[in-house]
Order: structure tokens, then C-alpha cells, then sequence
């Protein structure tokens, strides 16, 4: 890498906080579901693609994207085929396509009807899902792919750490087991085996024992550097923290469960929702404010930051309208 | 500071229910002050990096076993205490920095011990900065730590045991993966931590030969259970790892021993011992063609055009400094590394166009992490396993690993080696096969001296069958003892092609230790000098 795009690197993915990015994927996501111009989603989905090609370093996590293009890619020729294949109830009044239809009789009920005329109607609604669907996975690929993990570990309340640690963690080991699995594999091959030896434990024993040792090193530099220590906090706090956040989630998940399949309770259900959520908060509180972790640097805002944040809300704004003009 | 009482340390057998019989470490009664410069030193897989471990709770915590006895820092007994309850007094640093960096940047790693001890945000910044001014790494605070270079990884490392102002620093062989420039610069620091900052530095190391004038006392970890410690020249009579100079001293009867090199220098001019002539075995037949070779890999080139041909009967050593390149070339020898233009031919034909099976026929390599050519269960499946396959009489791949690594339970599990015992039984599996070419990349890491004489002669066996070897490494007593013929690679180019006694010779770069001390010309390895 020359010292130029290095530089430029540096500007780019490393200098902007992790949580901006994921804000911008987000409510690119919103503004994606929200809309159904093929134009905006057409829009998102190249322009998440071109500030991806613009941002991204040569980080292994940025190496993800590829996998979000294809998964893009799969979802709207599904989402198009599906509505060729089974074209129930089209008219064919606007039909454009009009493919013979196939009926495969089971010998109960109605014969399933497969393919036929399709109209420009059905087929441009599937064509938008599809570009819907592909617009999201894009928008939250991208926040993957251009947040750092371990920033974004910076940025969690101290009583989500330890979970953000593991996680961070996890997410550095497809990375670090793909490059043993291709190291093991090279090494092997100046051993060599004799006849009868299977070659497969000669390769999977080589890169787990590898992938373990590397695991086990980092968790025993993070550990002799203090990481895991209770510090102050008593038995009891830890208890009750864990506790509160036990009940805080049960409320949450039965209000919006609630909500979701019987709309009419509302009252009922928003004041579990609103418990569940003051308890939450309570519970973080308790175990953030142990005081046994400094932040010493917290992820600051910069310039960067208020340019993908001013977007973002300018976006979802216009969708917003968009949405409630119609 | 620290003070051991009938600390005993016991790895359980493998059946997870008993206390093995020998523990690693028994009874152990030693005191360590403050501010000491301590070299924590032992034969290959004596258990120094075990030793260091029990210092701060990870062993056994991570290590598994038992521990008893003991363990006083600052008068309070420790034992049994979680590693990061000692976080606060005790640094650890371990061997390869880059696998257990938690940061991105610089100052990221720096503060992250502080951070989860808690300390206050003024607190710390007044300590990064002291820190990092100490260890020489004040300018390089905003860089990504992948590229920083090995040394100042390491430093990096250093500081980021010692932010919390941790007294007591534990460096398990922290430069045995850096070139000579790198290994310097961290040694310079360790030192000026001991007498500017008082810290008291236990520092595990193989290469003890550019060590020992820079510490205060030696403490031996002997592999029997025993640790001993006392003043550097009293704790050297055991022949398996007794450094050269001391080696020399021992040697020629000097008394008493020399330690520095001036002091040996000083002996030397006093006594002036005869010397034979260097044994350099002349080119014959040719075995290997390397033709404007290059490697690049992205827009990095990280070899470029080199040619040169290696003769059945020499030995030739590959040095330069970390990142110069010796890698990639020998892997782009092998056949199965990125190559960019050029050939290399053997008599089978070019590497490159050879299958995994006739390349095995032509050349045999040792790679950087030995370790991954290992995938058996038992230390005895694979002595036969390699003796199978090299088609070699049943025993020999477990004489010439029992003459690197002396006598080991073959029952025990392969990762349960040390570091320097692994690379041992890849060396000797790589090194019964027959193949016309040798390629070992950095094959002394963790290995004790005796180690080191029994892979040259090894060495010379193979030499004298005409088949060619090369050996890329940093350690340049090895290569006096060794090599035939010297290539110099920097930065990527091959800047030269000499006989040892030009590159090892006094007033050079790669100068060996006793051409500094006697400044002889044609004198650069002990075996040299008459009694």
C-alpha cells in the first residue's frame, strides 16, 4: 500500500465513528422499506455501493461487502423468478409477458398454476421488492462493512462490555481462521503423508489447535492487562443488575409482542413496554457506573460524522414526507 | 520485591485426575529486588516460559496444573490469585506482540491495561505520555499497530504492560522474531526502564549472548524442577545452553569467566590463543538455478530481480533484516509462494511446475511456524509417521529429534512441547527426508546451544551427501558456526554474496561476537580457536 492511499484510508473508514456509520445504514434501510420508486432504491442501493468503494479499508471486516453484493444479487432474482413461477391471481389485462401456463392437477382442490401471461403491474411490484430488499441488505452491509468492530466496542455502556468483547472477538476469528486454514494448508504440503494417513485431520486438527492457541494468547494478554475484574462492585449489585435486565427483557418482548398481534390493548401494552424499558436503562446504569472501566479516549464526533448524520436525517426526512404526502 | 518461598508448580498428567510425579517447578526459594535486571534463562523446554507465567496467576489459570507454595510481591502472597489481579503490579509481554494486541492504533493497545484497571482519564494521559516517551514510541502514538515494525511492535507491547506503573515486567522471549536492529532497540529500553524507573525486569531469552552484559544477575531454570539464581558468571555450568563468550571463556581456562565483551577482549589481547583457519567447503555441483527471480505481492514488491545458484556442498545462510525478504524467497524457491517472474530450476525442473509430491522429492523446508506441519496426537504417531514417509529405517526421525531435544516422553501430545522442542521434531522430521535441497527459515528460534551444535552437525551430514542447504536466520553465531557462503538481502535486493569470514568479520554489520572481541582477521567462530 503506498503512502497515499494509506493516507487516504486513514481519512476515511478510520477516522469516523462506527456508530455514525451504522445510523447511516440504518436509516438508509428505513427510507428503503419506506419507499417503493424504483428510482430511490435503484439510488441507494449504487449509491451505498460507491461510498463502500470510496470508504472502505483493506480491514477484514471490509472484506464482507462481497458477500452482501451476492446476497443482493440472489434476492431480487429470487424475488423476480418466484413471481414468474407462481403467478397466482395475475390479470391479463397490461400482461407483457405472456408465457404459457402450466397446471399441475394433485387430484384435491385447485390445480396449481404455474407461470402464464404476466402483467407490467405484478411484474414491475416484484421487480421493486426485490430492489427493496437488496436496497436494505446493501445499506446494512455497508454499516458493517465500514464500522469497525472494535471502535464500535469503544463506543457500548460498560455493562454491555463484556458481551461487546465477545463479539468483537468472534468477529475477528472468520478472518484469522480463514488465514490459518490457507498457512496450515501450505505447510502441510511440505510434509507430506504417508499412505493410509486421511488428509483431512492433517489440515482440520492443525487450524483449530491454531485458531484455539491464538484465542487463548489474546485472552490471556487481555486478562494479565486486567480485563475481567469485578473491580468494586458488590455481589448483590451484580445479582441485581443481571436480574433487572432479566425482567426489563421479558417486558419489552411480551409489549411488543403484544402490540404486534393485538392492537387493541394499547394501554396495557405500552405501559409494559415503557417498565421494561425505564427498568433497561436502570440496569445498565448499575452495572455501568462500577467505575472500574475508563473510557479514555471516547470516540469523538468529527466533521465526517455530522456529514453522514446530516444526510442520513435529510434522507429519512424526505422519505418521511414522501411517505405521509402520499 | 518478589519473593518465592517452596514454590512448586505441577501440570496434571493427562488423565486430568493426578498430579504429575516431576513437577515443572519444585520448591523454589529465591528473592528478586527491586529495580533487578533479571535473565531468565534454561535449555529448550526447561519451563522458563512456565516460570514467568506462574509469576502473574496464568499459570495456572490459563495453563492448567497446580500451584503451592508462596508467592510474595510488594510482602503480599498472591498465590492463587486470577491473572488480572495482578495487572496492577505485574506487566506481561509475551512472545509475538502482533497475536495479542486488543487495539488498533498505538495508543489504543497503550491505554487498554489502564482503561480496565480504571484509572482516572488525567492519570492516564500522564502516564502514556511518560511511558511512551521512555520507550521511544512518542511519535508513533496515532499509527495502526500493523505498520509499525517488529521492534517497535514490541516496545508498544512493553508500554502497554507498564502503563498502569507496574513495577515488575515479565518478557517471555520478545525478541527472538527480531532482527538484530530490533532486538537492540528493546534491550536499550529494558535497560534504561531497570535504572531510570526502578522496574524490575524478568526477561526470558534464548539468544543470551548479546544479553548477559546488560543484566544484573541470571536465574536458571535447569528443567529438572530446579530454578536457581545468582551473579551472571556463577550460573553457567551447564553445558546445554552456555553462551559463546562464556563458552570461549570456559574454553581457554580463563578466570575469572568474562561476561562483556570488553572484558573478553581485554583476555583475549592479554593471552592471544592460536587459531585454525575457517573450514569453508568449495562450490561443486550445482543443485539449484535461481534466475531473476521477483516477488510482489499487490504494488508491495517485496523481492526483487535476484539470481543466484546454490552448489550440493555448501551450506549457505540467507540474512537481512526483518521484512528484507528471506521469506518470500524461500518460499518462491519452494515452488508454492507468489512468484512474479522468473525461474528457479532443479533437476526435476522448475519448482513452480512440480507437483506437492515430486516437490517433496527435490527440497525440504522448515517454515517460520514450524508448529502447522504437526497434526498428530502423540509425539511417538509422528516420529513413525515421518519415518514411514521418508521411507527411512524405523527410529531415525526419533535419534536425531532425541539429539536436538534430548530425551522426551514420546507419549506426550505434540502442541504440549515448548516452542523450541516443536521446531526440534519438525526439524528433524523435515530432516531425515533425502531431498537434494534443505530450505530452513529461522531454524535456531528457542532452540538451547546444544540444540544449535547438533542441528549443524546434522548440517554437516547432509553437506557432505552434496546436497545443498539454506538457511535463512538472524543469528549470526549460528551462521559463523555454520555457513559456507553468506547472501545479504536488503530491502529486497541480494546486496551481497561473500564467504562468512567477509560478513561475520570484525568492524562488519553481522560482525560474530568473537570477531569483536579478538578482531582476528579470518576468526569469526569458536570451534576455530586451538587450545
Amino acid at each position: 500500500m503506498s503512502a497515499t492511499t494509506r493516507a487516504a484510508h486513514f481519512v476515511s473508514a478510520y477516522k469516523t465513528n462506527p456508530i455514525s456509520w451504522w445510523l447511516a445504514g440504518l436509516s438508509l434501510a428505513i427510507v428503503a422499506s419506506l419507499t417503493s420508486n424504483i428510482l430511490v432504491l435503484l439510488f441507494i442501493c449504487v449509491g451505498t455501493l460507491s461510498i463502500i468503494k470510496l470508504c472502505r479499508d483493506d480491514s477484514p471486516w471490509a472484506q464482507s461487502i462481497g458477500f452482501y453484493i451476492k446476497l443482493a444479487a440472489i434476492v431480487i432474482t429470487l424475488r423476480v423468478a418466484f413471481r414468474i413461477i407462481f403467478n397466482l391471481g395475475s390479470s391479463t389485462k397490461d400482461a407483457f409477458l405472456l408465457l404459457p401456463s402450466i397446471d399441475i392437477d394433485f387430484g384435491f382442490g385447485n390445480a396449481l398454476k404455474l407461470f402464464g401471461p404476466i402483467s407490467a403491474t405484478a411484474f414491475n411490484f416484484a421487480l421493486v421488492d426485490g430492489f427493496r430488499l437488496a436496497a436494505i441488505i446493501l445499506a446494512v452491509g455497508m454499516a458493517n462493512s465500514l464500522a469497525n468492530p472494535r471502535k464500535l466496542l469503544k463506543s457500548t455502556p460498560g455493562a454491555l462490555y463484556e458481551i461487546a468483547t465477545a463479539i468483537s472477538i468472534a468477529i475477528n476469528l472468520a478472518p484469522q481462521l480463514i488465514a490459518s486454514l490457507s498457512r496450515v494448508r501450505r505447510a502441510r504440503s511440505l510434509r507430506g503423508q504417508s499412505k493410509g494417513m486421511k488428509a483431512i485431520t492433517g489440515i482440520v486438527i492443525p487450524v483449530l489447535e491454531d485458531t484455539i492457541d491464538q484465542s487463548m494468547g489474546l485472552a490471556a494478554s487481555m486478562s494479565a492487562r486486567g480485563f475481567g475484574r469485578k473491580g468494586s462492585r458488590s455481589k448483590f449489585q451484580i445479582i441485581g443488575a443481571r436480574l433487572l435486565a432479566f425482567i426489563a427483557i421479558c417486558l419489552i418482548v411480551t409489549g411488543s409482542a403484544l402490540l404486534l398481534f393485538s392492537p387493541d390493548q394499547q394501554v396495557l401494552e405500552l405501559t409494559f413496554l415503557f417498565i421494561g424499558l425505564v427498568l433497561a436503562v436502570i440496569s445498565i446504569r448499575l452495572s455501568s457506573t462500577r467505575g472500574t472501566i475508563t473510557r479514555y479516549r471516547k470516540e469523538p464526533w468529527r466533521l465526517g460524522d455530522a456529514i453522514i448524520l446530516t444526510a442520513s436525517v435529510a434522507l429519512m426526512v424526505l422519505a418521511f414526507g414522501g411517505a405521509f404526502a402520499r | 520485591m518478589i519473593q518465592l518461598k517452596d514454590l512448586t508448580f505441577s501440570y496434571l498428567k493427562s488423565d486430568g485426575s493426578k498430579v504429575s510425579e516431576t513437577p515443572q517447578i519444585n520448591n523454589v526459594n529465591l528473592a528478586i529486588n527491586s529495580g533487578e535486571f533479571v535473565l531468565v534463562c534454561g535449555p529448550t523446554g526447561s519451563g522458563k516460559s512456565t516460570f514467568l507465567k506462574t509469576l502473574n496467576g496464568l499459570a495456572p489459570s490459563f495453563t492448567g496444573g497446580v500451584i503451592t507454595g508462596e508467592l510474595r510481591i510488594n510482602g503480599v502472597n498472591l498465590l492463587g490469585l486470577e491473572p488480572h489481579e495482578f495487572a496492577s503490579v505485574v506487566g506481561y509481554v509475551n512472545q509475538q506482540p502482533e497475536n495479542a494486541f486488543v487495539g488498533d492504533t498505538v495508543i489504543d493497545e497503550i491505554v487498554y491495561c489502564a482503561e480496565q484497571l480504571g484509572l482516572p482519564i488525567e492519570e492516564i494521559e500522564l502516564s502514556v505520555k511518560k511511558i511512551s516517551d521512555l520507550l521511544e514510541i512518542s511519535d508513533l502514538l496515532e499509527r495502526p499497530l500493523a505498520t509499525l515494525s517488529g521492534g517497535q511492535q514490541q516496545r508498544v507491547a512493553i508500554a502497554s504492560a507498564l502503563v498502569a506503573g507496574q513495577k515488575i515486567l515479565l518478557l517471555d522471549e520478545p525478541t527472538s522474531a527480531l532482527d538484530l536492529v530490533g532486538a537492540a532497540e528493546v534491550l536499550r529500553v529494558l535497560r534504561r526502564l531497570c535504572s531510570e524507573e526502578g522496574v524490575t525486569v524478568l526477561l526470558a531469552e534464548h539468544r543470551i549472548s548479546r544479553v548477559i552484559a546488560e543484566v544484573d544477575s541470571v536465574l536458571v531454570v535447569h528443567g529438572d524442577g530446579s530454578v536457581t539464581k545468582g551473579p551472571t558468571a556463577t550460573q553457567f555450568n551447564d553445558p546445554r545452553f552456555v553462551p559463546p563468550i562464556i563458552e570461549l571463556g570456559l574454553k581457554l581456562g580463563w578466570k575469572p569467566l568474562p561476561i562483556t565483551t570488553s572484558d573478553a577482549a581485554r583476555k583475549w589481547n592479554e593471552t592471544r590463543p592460536g587459531f585454525q583457519a575457517k573450514v569453508i567447503s568449495q562450490p561443486a555441483q550445482e543443485v539449484l538455478s535461481v534466475r531473476d527471480l521477483e516477488v510482489s505481492f499487490g504494488s508491495v514488491q517485496a523481492l526483487h530481480e535476484t539470481s543466484f545458484r546454490l552448489a550440493g556442498n555448501q551450506i549457505t545462510a540467507l540474512m537481512g533484516e526483518n521484512g528484507s525478504g528471506k521469506t518470500s524467497l524461500c518460499w518462491a524457491i519452494q515452488g508454492s509462494g507468489t512468484r512474479t517472474k522468473g525461474t528457479v530450476t532443479t533437476y526435476k525442473g522448475d519448482t513452480r511446475d512440480l507437483n506437492t509430491a515430486e516437490r517433496l522429492e527435490v527440497l525440504t523446508m522448515v517454515p517460520q511456524r514450524a508448529a502447522d506441519l504437526l497434526f498428530l496426537s502423540t509425539l511417538s504417531a509422528e516420529l513413525e509417521e515421518s519415518d514411514r514417509y521418508a521411507e527411512v529405517p524405523p527410529g531415525s526421525t526419533a535419534k536425531l529429534f532425541q539429539s536436538l531435544a534430548g530425551r522426551i516422553d514420546t507419549s506426550i501430545h505434540p502442541r504440549d512441547l515448548s516452542a523450541g522442542q516443536q521446531l526440534s521434531l519438525v526439524l528433524a522430521i523435515q530432516l531425515v527426508k533425502q531431498a537434494k535441497i534443505v530450505i530452513l527459515d529461522e531454524p535456531t528460534r528457542g532452540l538451547d546451544y546444544s540444540a544449535k551444535h547438533a542441528l549443524a552437525k546434522q548440517l554437516n551430514s547432509i553437506r557432505s551427501q552434496d546436497r545443498a542447504v539454506l538457511i535463512a536466520t538472524h543469528d549470526i553465531e549460528f551462521v559463523a558456526m555454520v555457513a559456507d557462503r553468506v547472501l545479504v538481502l536488503e530491502q529486497g535486493k541480494l546486496i551481497s554474496d561473500s564467504s562468512p569470514l567477509e560478513v561475520l568479520g570484525a568492524g562488519k554489520p553481522f560482525a560474530s561476537q568473537l570477531a569483536e572481541i579478538s578482531q582476528e582477521v579470518g576468526l569469526i567462530s569458536i570451534e576455530q580457536v586451538k587450545l
